[in-house]
């Protein structure tokens, strides 16, 4: 048994691994920014910079030293001059490169690069470019303030001069904030020709080669630490951890009522099965499970809580605020499980054992009770189980519409303010605890069901 | 040949004659596939409805404010064949009378017949566009499952082994996160629209019918007929796909007729909450109106969508047992349901 719960548990850590990769995926690949996602895309890019500073947004995605930075856009000028566009001796022009267009410079002048606000102190940058310098020409790029600049003390002279290229090459420089911290703006000065652009480009790099959005995230996992939310800037897990009770004291009831009350409709249908009564229940169920939920709360709350005042409409103060969401959530369940349990039952029924319980003589009932629910129990039994993670995500709806201030409630507003830092944490521990209950269901099953071969 | 007449049904149907002679006797079952002919018909005509003012460009009449008409209730509620009627745009009576009253009734009977929503929309065409997005979703989002589930189930149980290993952890993977939030966070990822919910839905609904069809599969692995394809050197795709997928396929309808339905539930859930279609009528959206005008009494727009959910969703549901029944009555009601 101990060989075997060792190999069960070694089994769920391939599946909690896929989960934390599909969050990955999910939330860092596919969504593009979070950052955007979550502060919506008219903020200011150092805004947003920032927000990735935080959360490990901007480093590689699965490792490697260098990531791009919102300070500076890659441009490649085949739509536009951008970021040099219209600005003075700056020209844009067609060439026989890739994108087929390059930006050239002047000579004789200092054209800043404008960055989009000041780089992160202490970090490693590098410009990479593709250029072309026509004959005799010389240039530096260097750190410079635009307003003080002195043309007469040549500051170029103190920063890199480019490589001679008569023809397209690719060239980089590294900068470093953390020796400099006054490198905050950037020029270029042309000499004695013109010096071409095709593409240039500025990046961060990492500390080293692994410290990329992977890693940060499951270091995060780790030390479990979800992060803070967006939103409120509250600690995620001191929010999670408040959600709980709320949820739990919602769908515990739910769920323990809803069980009993459909195992019990299901042992009637299959005492009765086959007769007007039977049939009567299922129709009744697939009714039941055909209502839209949306329209079981809303009509629920409004009639019965608004209408007729048996219920309290909104709140979570005391007992009376939970009875209506229980009682909209036991029937809306309701339909669902008599179907599911019925088919358990019956399926029991016409095993082997039962007509020979049948052919020695046992009544109905005692087949019923003593026999069929003791084996149809393994079933419930998993079903019981697996369904436990869901309790804790609580109900999604019932709890925004009567204002329980559970997980449900919390997922629902992290949804509607894209706060993906608490959709992130929610998923992941539901997830986790779906495998969890697994590995409990399948404990359960070894142990309760002799058949099982502990293999 | 000679040896599978020896063994077949001396009825001499395949499987698929014998399930339609089931079906057809099964009269709730028959009557579901009409209801479900006529929402089809409806979902084609609210198509047909769309293109046509998409390719004229003008605002179709379902999306047309007029506040004259503001909260209209169903026609036959507004007495259609009274003596006084009144005209909507100056709230002036007048009487009609004779065989005026008669003719020009059964005109008023058609018009609104679902009553119009608070912009002074009409009802029934809303209704008609949403069944048109409903069967979008539930169609598109099974273009996205039924391949996934069907080819990666076959690839899993044929071959087994690595391959096996590894599509069974993909898809308990999925199966691992609680499915409602998973199909919120895929939509939200993807943006609102009807795209996050398609890919939500559908990347989400593979899982259940992976699992089958790799179960049946393996049943049918190491069956005579696969061996004597084996045997005759026939490829491993066309053994798949020739050979052992007829003889699962019942799964994938089963499947798709309990599906379809879930689908178009969770897209009113997700339209309900805003990240789903963006301005259109679909159902959820009109639930959404409707719940902040049921409070001023306007009850018949929730009315008339919660009936055009239940009736096709009661539909499906029922076809998909019989279908069950008809089909394989072996197979069992899938798991949890939904657990929201």
């Amino acid at each position: 048994m101990a060989r075997y719960i060792l190999r069960r548990i070694l089994q769920m850590i391939p599946t909690i691994f896929g989960v934390i990769v599909i969050t990955f995926i999910l939330f860092n690949l596919v969504g593009g920014s979070p950052g955007a996602m979550t502060l919506g895309h008219h903020v200011s890019p150092r805004l947003l910079e920032e927000f990735d500073e935080v959360r490990g947004f901007n480093k590689p995605l699965l490792m490697g030293l260098w990531s791009g930075t919102r300070a500076f856009e890659d441009a490649d000028f085949s739509r536009s001059a951008s970021p040099w566009q219209g600005k003075k001796g700056v020209q844009r022009q067609a060439v026989d490169t890739r994108s087929g267009w390059a930006v050239s410079f002047a000579p004789d002048e200092s054209h800043l690069i404008p960055l989009r606000f000041p780089l992160h102190p202490e970090t490693r940058f590098r410009w990479s470019f593709r250029y072309r310098l026509s004959e005799g020409a010389h240039a530096w790029i260097f750190p410079a303030d635009a307003d003080e600049l002195d043309k007469d003390a040549e500051p170029w002279r103190e920063g890199t001069p480019f490589p001679a290229a008569p023809d397209w090459r690719q060239w980089r420089t590294m900068i470093d904030t953390s020796a400099q911290p006054d490198q905050q703006q950037w020029m270029l000065y042309v000499t004695g020709g013109t010096l071409e652009i095709d593409i240039v480009r500025l990046q961060r790099r990492a500390n080293h080669w692994f410290d990329s959005q992977f890693v940060h995230y499951l270091d995060q996992i780790r030390r479990f630490d979800l992060g803070y939310s967006s939103q409120t800037d509250q600690p995620i897990g001191q929010m999670i951890r408040a959600g709980i009770i709320p949820s739990l004291t919602l769908t515990v009831p739910i769920f323990a009522i809803g069980l009993v009350l459909a195992i019990c409709i299901s042992l009637v249908c299959a005492f009765f099965r086959d007769t007007w009564l039977d049939r009567f229940f299922v129709v009744l169920s697939v009714a039941l499970m055909s209502i839209n939920y949306l329209v079981w709360i809303i009509v629920g709350q409004y009639v019965l809580a608004f209408q007729w005042g048996w219920f309290p409409v909104w709140g979570y103060e005391s007992m009376a605020y939970l009875l209506l969401p229980i009682l909209i959530g036991v029937v809306s369940g309701l339909g669902t499980d008599v179907r599911f349990y019925r088919t358990v039952m019956l399926d029991e029924m016409y095993k082997e054992y039962v007509r020979t319980a049948f052919a020695k003589g046992v009544s109905r009932k005692g087949v019923l009770f003593k026999h069929v629910l003791k084996n149809a129990l393994i079933t419930v039994v998993t079903n019981v189980v697996i369904a436990i993670p869901f309790l804790y995500t609580g109900s999604l709806l019932l709890e925004s519409f009567f204002g329980i201030p559970g997980l449900g409630y919390l997922g629902i507003n992290a949804i509607n303010s894209s706060d993906v830092d608490v959709i992130r944490a929610i998923v992941l521990i539901g997830s986790v605890l779906y495998v969890v209950a697994n590995l409990f269901t399948d404990i359960c099953y070894a142990w309760v069901d002799p058949r099982v071969k502990l293999t | 040949m000679s040896a599978t007449t020896a063994t077949a049904p001396q009825s001499g149907h395949s499987l698929w004659q014998e399930a339609r002679r089931r079906l057809r006797r099964n009269r709730l079952a028959m009557a579901c596939l009409w209801i479900i002919g006529i929402y089809t018909a409806l979902a084609l005509y609210g198509e047909g409805v769309y293109r046509w003012h998409q390719w004229r460009d003008v605002t179709p009449s379902y999306q047309r404010t007029d506040l004259d008409k503001q909260y209209l209730q169903p026609s036959y509620l507004r007495a259609p064949f009274a003596r006084e009627q009144m005209d909507w745009a100056t709230g002036e009576t007048y009487t009609v009378s004779g065989w005026q009253r008669w003719g020009a009734g059964w005109t008023r009977l058609a018009q609104h017949p679902l009553g119009t929503d608070g912009l002074g929309r009409d009802v029934f065409q809303r209704l008609v566009q949403g069944t048109r997005i409903a069967y979008q979703v539930g169609i598109i989002t099974s273009l996205i499952a039924i391949p996934l589930g069907v080819l990666l189930g076959c690839l899993a149980g044929y071959f087994g082994g690595r391959t096996d290993d590894f599509i069974v952890w993909l898809y308990s993977t999925f199966a691992a996160i609680p499915g409602l939030l998973f199909i919120l966070a895929i939509a939200m990822v993807v943006g609102q629209g009807l795209l996050g919910v398609y890919l939500g839905i559908g990347l989400t609904m593979w899982v259940g019918l992976c699992r089958l069809i790799r179960g049946e599969v393996i049943k049918h692995r190491d069956r005579p007929y696969v061996a004597a394809a084996r045997a005759l050197g026939l490829s491993h795709v066309r053994i798949i796909f020739r050979h052992i997928l007829p003889n699962v396929f019942h799964v994938v309808i089963v499947t798709f007729t309990l599906r379809f339905p879930a689908a178009i539930g969770t897209e009113v859930f997700l339209s309900f909450l805003g990240i789903g279609v963006q301005g259109e009528p679909s159902w959820g959206i009109m639930i959404s109106n409707a719940r902040l005008r049921l409070w001023h009494g306007v009850w018949w727009e929730m009315a008339f969508v919660t009936a055009a959910i239940f009736f096709i969703v009661l539909a499906f549901n029922l076809l998909g047992d019989a279908l069950r029944d008809a089909l394989d009555p072996r197979l069992r009601t899938e798991g949890e349901g939904d657990h929201e």
